[in-house]
Formats: structure tokens, sequence, C-alpha cells
């Protein structure tokens, strides 16, 4: 027998659960994370319009990230977090 | 804590077994034969790590695999390296990890962008890299297999699997191997370290997202302007990412053209400053007149103006052209190296030294520069 190696290295990664569904959007904060791409904005804020016109929602927020390419600062997601009970994101390429 | 690939690093299979073939068919190669790592190579590379096998130098994205010294030992000995270019290898990995590079997000563009290692200080000569003739080119195993294992350990570390993680449209030549070092030799320029506040005993790597190199044709021109003209010819053209992304690039000057910017008595700002002020495009250009509809590009920064014949830099300033002189004493040619955008900052980082930023030395933190 001869030794061979695997060169990938291992991932380690926490399990997380995904949130519960949302049944109804009357009454919830609503957020709206535009990762800054060309069209990103376009396309939230035709999103936006229409979500607010079907819907009476408590609250409508819009938030941007840095750049499209980074991770939000977590300074944003925790603001997002506090703030909103379910958020809408797209890239808008 | 879910352990999503293998922990057994090392297994084994019949002495029969074509270990060439055995390495293809997991899935472990670039698409080129690797060198089978056999346990006395990995002691040898690991040995020249430092040892401890478990240490994890770094986690490399998207897939976020653990580059522990044995991994990143077992990647070197596939991509043919020796084992005394393994502070190289090791300073570019833990360059391409830092924050400010955006590995994450060069790995998974669908932009052709691949880091770009540039080496200078006195390590490049002792290990043997090419900083003359053809340096981007083949022949030489230090360039060829550095820049290798920096893309194997992208692969198989960081997942970055062509159609899979790295969503690249066209990909290009340099995702093989993209890895030189500056001609420091012929003394015609600072070396590029020196300008960043190293000392010129140091040695550091430079890493940048890069397009691939454009050349740069002047038979012609004897004095500095007209050899930079025609680099500006070729960054003035808004195909490239900088153009609609802003970010960093970097220039490329071959020794002859070089000779003749040194001998005219211009320095390495003269240079960056005349290709920074005589490169640009015009808002129009870059904003296709708003021909599809009205364009702004929040990817420029704010303080461009945004009508039509505004003036745009390739990119925001001229410390963000990075200068080398680089090839071959023969050829009046040099080369513009776009970059990916601002999505990504270059990062520059001392190899094995002892660079102290309170004794004067660079503008970096843990010998790192952020550029």
């Amino acid at each position: 027998m001869i030794q061979v190696y695997d060169p990938r290295g291992v991932v380690g990664a926490e399990k997380k659960a995904t949130a519960a569904r949302i049944q109804a959007l009357k009454g919830l904060r609503l957020g709206i994370l535009d990762n800054t791409k060309w069209n990103a904005n376009k396309l939230l804020r035709e999103l936006r319009d229409q979500i607010k016109a079907a819907h009476p929602l408590a609250d409508i927020h819009y938030y941007r990230k840095e750049s499209f390419s980074k991770f939000a600062a977590p300074e944003l997601i925790e603001e997002i977090r506090r703030d909103n009970d379910i958020v809408v994101t797209a890239i808008g390429d | 804590m879910q352990l999503a690939a293998s922990q057994i690093p090392a297994s084994a299979v019949p002495a029969s077994t074509d270990l060439v073939e055995w390495y293809y068919e997991k899935g472990f190669s670039d698409g080129l034969p690797v060198v089978p790592p056999t346990p006395e190579k990995v002691a040898a590379m690991l040995a020249a790590l430092g040892g401890e096998p478990e240490k994890v130098e770094a986690r490399v994205p998207p897939r976020w695999g653990a580059l522990t010294r044995e991994v990143l030992a077992v990647n070197m000995v596939m991509a043919g390296c020796k084992p005394e270019y393994a502070p190289v290898v090791r300073a570019a990995m833990l360059a391409l990890c830092e924050t400010a590079f955006n590995l994450n997000g060069v790995q998974a563009t669908t932009h052709m962008a691949s880091p770009l290692l540039v080496v200078n200080g006195p390590i490049a000569k002792k290990i043997g890299m090419n900083a003359g003739c053809n340096a981007f080119g083949p022949g030489n195993r230090a360039n060829a297999t550095i820049g290798r294992a920096i893309r194997l350990v992208l692969l198989n570390v960081g997942g970055g699997w062509p159609g899979e993680l790295d969503k690249s449209t066209l990909g290009h030549p340099g995702k093989y191997t993209y890895a030189v070092a500056e001609n420091e030799e012929l003394g015609l320029l600072a070396p590029y370290h020196v300008e960043k506040g190293f000392k010129a005993e140091d040695s550091t790597v430079f890493v940048m997202a890069a397009e691939p190199p454009h050349s740069v044709t002047n038979h012609v021109a004897n004095d500095p302007q007209g050899i930079l003209d025609s680099i500006c010819s070729a960054m003035s053209t808004f195909a490239h990412n900088n153009a609609v992304s802003s970010g960093h690039c970097a220039v490329v000057l071959g020794p002859e053209h070089a000779t003749t910017i040194s001998k005219a008595g211009w320095k390495r700002h003269d240079v960056k400053q005349y290709l920074w002020t005589n490169a640009s495009n015009t808002f129009g250009q870059v904003a296709f007149n708003h021909r599809y509809g009205k364009v702004y590009n929040r990817s420029l920064p704010v303080w461009y103006g945004r009508e039509l014949d505004s003036r745009i830099p390739v990119v925001p300033s001229a410390e963000n052209i990075h200068l080398f002189v680089i090839g071959g004493e023969a050829g009046r040619f040099s080369a513009f190296i776009p970059g990916w955008g601002h999505m990504s900052s270059p990062v520059l980082r001392e190899i094995e030294g002892n660079a102290d930023p309170a004794q004067g030395g660079p503008r970096c933190v843990d010998g790192t520069c952020y550029l």
C-alpha cells in the first residue's frame, strides 16, 4: 500500500435552522438590503413600491451594503436584525 | 461543529496505483498532472513551513477550508515546489486571506481576475525566480510552481472549481500560475517594496486581483513622455474593469523602456503621476452616453464628475497604480495589467522578516500593508 493525501483541508461549519416562514405581511417591518450592484436599486425600489401598495406593512427600511462583493458590516446586519421582521435582498446585475 | 470534508488527510491505496491518475480521478488537479505527494516530500515541505502540521495558517474562501501547514505542504508538493519556496507561498496565502483582499469575491466573481504575485527583495534571487526574459511565461520552476501552488490551494482548499464556486465567465491563463519577481538587479528605479517603506534587504510579496498583462509596444520614443503615452493608450479604454469599477492596476515597465525613463531622471512617482494624469476616459464613454438608460455608476468614486465630458481617471489616484520593472534586457515593451476593481485591495506582505513600523519601517500592521 502507498500513502495518499487529501489536499482539501477540513471545513468547519455550524448547523443553523432557517427561520419560520412568514404567514402574513400585515403589520410587519420590512428591511430591504441593496447590495449596490449596477441595477440592484432599480429592482429593489420597484419591489418596495409594489409591496407597499399591496400590503399594510408597519414600516419599510432601505439599507445599502458598502460593496456588492463584500459581506455587509456586522453593525449593519445587527441594525437590520433589530429593526425588521423580514428582509429582502437581491443583486440586480 | 459539523465537518463537511474528510477529516482524514491521508489514507492508503494499493502499491500498483497510478498516482497521477488517482489525483486526477479525485478531482484534486488543476488539469495538469500533479507531483504525487509522498510522506518524505510532505515532511520536507512541512519542515520548511516550521512543522506543526495541524496549525491553521488561514481559512480559504469561498469554501473556507482550513489551510493547515500539512495541507499547504501537500499542495506545494503537488505543484512541484521546492521546500525553499515555502516562505513565499505562505506569505502569499496570508496576504490573499487578508480581509481587504476579499478573496471570497475574487474567487467567485464572473470577472476573469486571478491573483497576481510579485516578489521583491533578496529571496527572489535566492530561490531562483525569473524577473527577466519571459518572466510572465514558462521555463522557470520557482515562478511556475509558486503560482501553481497558490492556484491548487485556491481550488482544493478554497473550492474555487470552475462552474462551482468559481463563476468566471472566461478565466485567464494566469489562473494556472501568475507569479513573477521584480527585476531589481538593473537598478533602474527603486524597487517596489522600497517605495512602500520596506528596506531593500527585506523580502515581500505583492498580491493583486488582476486581468492578464496587455502588451504595450513603443519602439520609437526616446523620452519618458512618449513611452508613457503608449501605456496611457493601453490604459485609456472603457473595456477593462478599472474603467467601470475603479480600484487598482499594475504597470510593468520593460527594462529598455525603464532605462530611457530612468536616464531622463524620472523617478517612480513621476511615472505614476504622469500615467494617472494622462490616462483617462470620459464619463460619456463609461456611461455609454446614456444610450441604455441614465447611468450614474455607483462603482466609481462620488467625487468624479458625471457630465458626459467629465474626465474619468483609470484609478482614483496615482497611488493606485502599482509600478514594477520586469523583463529581459532586449525589447521595447511594457505592459498594463488591469485589476478587478474597488472590490479588492492589493496587499503587500513581508516574507518572514523583521520590518518594524515603529523603527520608520513600512506603513503596515503585522507585516501586512493594505494598499
